[in-house]
C-alpha cells in the first residue's frame, strides 16, 4: 500500500472574536499583558483540539498570538522600528517593519509557544516561520545598502531561531515566502536567503508562497532549498498541474485544495476532484493537502467547515486508491 | 529650469494629527452599525480636503485627490462598468498589498461617470490645478480575469473604450490632467504590444485634457517604441525601482513630457533633495528639449502618513534647488 496525502493547513486561523477584543483592550491598555497571554494560550489549546476532532495529520499552533506575519517578528528583533499604520487594503491597516540598524536575533521568537503547543497534542506541531525574503520585502529599509543585505542578515537570523525549534523536537519547519512569486527576477535572491535560513536543519523543511507569475518562475521555483513547496492550487482552477505535466513537480507538495479568499465553503466532490486530478501529474507520497494559503481571513466557522470537507475528501480517495496515511 | 511637482497617485488617508476626521474610524463604526454612509461619504470629503491642504502647504504645483475613498487603484472605476464583476482579494504587484480582482464577464461598457463628481469636489478645494487618476486600461485589463473575450486585443480595446468615456466625463468637468495608471506598461514584453495599442488608442484619442502614463514598478523599455507614436502627453518613469528607465529619455518623441519618479514612494528613508535636484539636472542635461514634471514613483499611499507628508515636502524642496541650479 502507498502512503500520502496528508492533511494540514498552511498556518494561521482566525482569531475568535474574544481574543480579538482582548487584543484590541490590551493595545488601548485596558487589559494586561497577562490576561492577554493566557486567553492566548486558552484559546490554541482549543484550537488544537480543533485540529484533532477534524482528523488533521500535521497541526498548527493556530499563530492566534501573532498580528501581521512580518510584524510579530521585527516587535521581536533588535535592528527593526515598526511605522505607524500602514494601509493594507480597503481599511485594513498595520504596523510595518522598519529596518533602523543591523538585525539580530537575541531570543527566542516563536520557540516557547511551539514547545507548549507541541505539549497538548501526541500529533505533530509545524513550527511556522516568516522566510528572510519575504520580512525584507514586506519591510521598509532604512539602514541596509541593499536588499541583498537585508535579507542574508535576516537569513541567518532566521536560521538561529529554525535551529532552536529542532533542537526544541520540530519534526516540521515551515518558513513562508509568499513575497516570492511577486518579483520573479529576484528568485536567485530568495533562493539563496532561504538556503541559508535553512542551513544544518534535519527536520522536514516547507516553504509556503503565493501565487504569482508561474510562467515565469516554474520551473526555477524547485530551486528553493526546502523539502516541500506548499502552493495555492485551488485559487487558479489547478492550472498549475498542466505546467506540471511539461515540467514534472520533482519536491514534495503542499497541496491547497481549499480556496481562503471565498466564504463559500467548497463540496466535498469538488476537493475530491481535485486532489484526483492532482494524483494524474503527482505521486502521493509527494502530496499534502491543505488550503491555499492561511485561514485567518475567514471566520471561525468558514474555516472549520472547509477543513472538515477537505479530510472527508481525503478520506475518500485514500480508500478509493488505497493510499495508507 | 521649472519643473511641475506632481504626485503619482493615491495617498495615505490616515491623520497625523489627533482630532482630524479619521475615515478609517468613521468606516469602522458605519461597519458596526453606528454611523452611516453620508458619515463616510463626509469624512472621505474631509480626508480629501486635508491631501490637497498638505500638497498646497508643500507647495505643489499640480495636486490629486489622493483617492480618500478608493480601495484600490482598480476597482473603485471597474465597479461601475457593464461587463465587471469584483471578486476576491489578491496580491498586488509589490509590497503586501492587496486588491480585489476584476473579472470581465460580459462585454465592459461605459455606463455612466464613477470619477467626475469626485473631481468637482477637489476642484472646488483649491485653486491650484488638479490631476484626475483613472486606472490605465491595459493595466487594468492584466489586472482582470478576462472570462469574456479571451483576446487581450478585443479586451484591451472594450475597456479602452470604456475608459476613454470616463476621460471624457472628466474633461467636461473641467480636468486638464489626466493621470493613467499603467504599472503592468513595465512588465510587458513586446508580444503585447497589440494588446498595448489596442488598449491605449482609445483613452488617448481627441483628448483636450493633457495625458499622462504613469509607469511604477518597472520600466517599459521593452514597447515604448510601440507606443511612442500614440499621442500622450507624458510618461511617468520609475527610476527608484527601474534605473533602466533612464535609458529610455532619448526615445521620448519630441513636444512631451516626463514624470520624473525620483523620490521612493515604498520605503520611509527619506532622499536627500540635493541627490533628487542632480537626478533632475541629469535629465535636463540629457534631453533639455522635453518638459519635465518631478513626482514619487508610485503612490505614497502605502507610507505612512508622516512619512508620506515628509516626501511632499522634500519633492518641492528638490524641485526648487534644481531651478535654483538651473538644472
Amino acid at each position: 500500500m502507498s502512503r500520502g496525502l496528508w492533511t494540514t493547513t498552511v498556518g494561521s486561523f482566525p482569531k475568535p472574536p474574544q481574543l480579538e477584543r482582548a487584543r484590541q483592550q490590551h493595545a488601548r491598555g485596558e487589559l494586561g499583558a497577562d490576561a492577554l497571554f493566557q486567553m492566548e494560550r486558552d484559546e490554541t489549546v482549543k484550537l488544537i483540539r480543533r485540529q484533532e476532532e477534524i482528523g488533521l495529520d500535521i497541526l498548527v499552533d493556530g499563530e492566534l498570538y501573532r498580528g501581521d506575519m512580518t510584524t510579530y517578528f521585527a516587535e521581536r528583533m533588535p535592528g527593526f522600528a515598526i511605522s505607524n499604520p500602514v494601509r493594507s487594503y480597503g481599511n485594513r491597516y498595520y504596523r510595518k517593519p522598519i529596518a533602523v540598524g543591523p538585525i539580530r536575533r537575541t531570543k527566542s521568537l516563536t520557540v516557547e509557544w511551539w514547545k507548549f503547543a507541541q505539549s497538548q497534542t501526541k500529533q505533530p506541531i509545524k513550527g511556522m516561520l516568516t522566510g528572510p525574503y519575504t520580512m525584507m520585502d514586506w519591510s521598509f529599509n532604512e539602514h541596509y545598502p541593499s536588499r541583498e543585505a537585508m535579507a542574508m542578515d535576516l537569513a541567518a537570523a532566521i536560521n538561529e531561531e529554525a535551529l532552536a525549534l529542532q533542537e526544541a523536537g520540530a519534526k516540521y519547519i515551515q518558513i513562508d515566502e509568499p513575497a516570492v512569486s511577486v518579483r520573479p527576477d529576484e528568485l536567485p535572491l530568495a533562493v539563496k536567503a532561504l538556503g541559508r535560513a535553512a542551513q544544518g536543519l534535519k527536520a522536514k523543511t516547507i516553504t509556503h508562497i503565493c501565487y504569482g507569475d508561474f510562467d515565469v518562475i516554474y520551473p526555477a521555483l524547485l530551486d528553493l532549498p526546502v523539502d516541500q513547496i506548499d502552493l495555492e492550487m485551488a485559487n487558479s482552477r489547478y492550472d498549475l498541474l498542466e505546467r506540471f505535466k511539461a515540467q514534472p513537480f520533482t519536491k514534495e507538495i503542499g497541496y491547497g485544495v481549499l480556496d481562503v479568499h471565498s466564504h463559500r465553503v467548497e463540496t466535498k466532490d469538488e476537493v475530491k476532484q481535485g486532489i484526483l486530478r492532482g494524483l494524474e501529474v503527482l505521486k502521493p507520497e509527494q502530496m499534502y493537502v491543505d488550503p491555499d494559503c492561511g485561514l485567518k481571513t475567514r471566520t471561525m466557522d468558514e474555516a472549520f467547515a472547509k477543513l472538515e470537507v477537505m479530510v472527508a475528501a481525503v478520506r475518500e480517495v485514500r480508500a478509493e486508491r488505497g493510499i495508507g496515511a | 529650469m521649472k519643473i511641475q511637482t506632481t504626485l503619482a497617485g493615491s495617498y495615505p488617508k490616515l491623520p497625523t494629527e489627533p482630532g482630524d476626521v479619521n475615515v478609517r474610524v468613521v468606516r469602522n463604526r458605519r461597519d458596526q452599525g453606528k454611523a452611516t454612509d453620508q458619515d463616510v461619504a463626509a469624512a472621505v470629503r474631509e480626508t480629501t480636503r486635508r491631501i490637497i491642504g498638505i500638497q498646497e502647504r508643500a507647495g505643489v504645483d499640480l495636486v490629486q485627490d489622493g483617492c480618500a475613498g478608493w480601495d484600490d487603484a482598480q476597482t473603485y472605476v471597474a465597479r461601475g462598468l457593464e461587463g465587471v464583476k469584483i471578486a476576491g482579494l489578491i496580491r498586488y504587484l509589490d509590497t503586501n498589498t492587496y486588491y480585489r480582482q476584476p473579472e470581465i464577464v460580459g462585454d465592459v461598457r461605459w455606463k455612466a461617470p464613477v470619477t467626475a463628481d469626485d473631481f468637482r469636489a477637489a476642484k472646488g478645494m483649491t485653486s491650484r490645478p488638479v490631476k484626475a487618476l483613472l486606472p490605465g486600461p491595459y493595466s487594468l485589463l492584466r489586472f482582470s480575469k478576462d472570462l469574456h473575450y479571451r483576446d487581450p486585443v478585443k479586451a484591451g480595446r472594450a475597456v479602452g473604450e470604456a475608459l476613454a468615456k470616463e476621460a471624457r466625463a472628466l474633461e467636461e468637468a473641467g480636468a486638464t490632467w489626466l493621470h493613467f495608471e499603467e504599472p503592468w506598461l513595465g512588465k510587458a514584453t513586446s508580444a503585447d504590444a497589440p494588446a498595448i495599442r489596442a488598449a491605449l488608442a482609445p483613452i488617448l484619442a481627441d483628448r483636450t485634457a493633457k495625458t499622462l502614463l504613469q509607469v511604477p514598478f518597472g520600466t517599459p523599455t521593452a514597447i515604448f517604441d510601440s507606443i511612442a507614436d500614440l499621442p500622450w502627453s507624458a510618461i511617468g518613469l520609475d527610476l527608484v525601482e527601474s534605473p533602466a528607465a533612464w535609458d529610455l529619455l532619448p526615445r521620448v518623441p519630441k513636444g512631451r513630457g516626463v514624470a520624473l519618479g525620483l523620490v521612493d514612494a515604498r520605503n520611509t528613508r527619506l532622499e536627500d533633495a540635493a541627490d533628487v535636484a542632480r537626478s533632475i539636472a541629469r535629465a535636463a542635461a540629457a534631453r533639455p528639449d522635453l518638459e519635465y514634471l518631478l513626482s514619487p514613483n508610485a503612490s505614497l499611499e502605502y507610507l505612512p502618513a508622516d512619512k508620506a507628508e515628509a516626501k511632499v515636502v522634500l519633492l518641492v524642496e528638490a524641485a526648487r534647488l534644481a531651478a535654483r541650479n538651473g538644472g
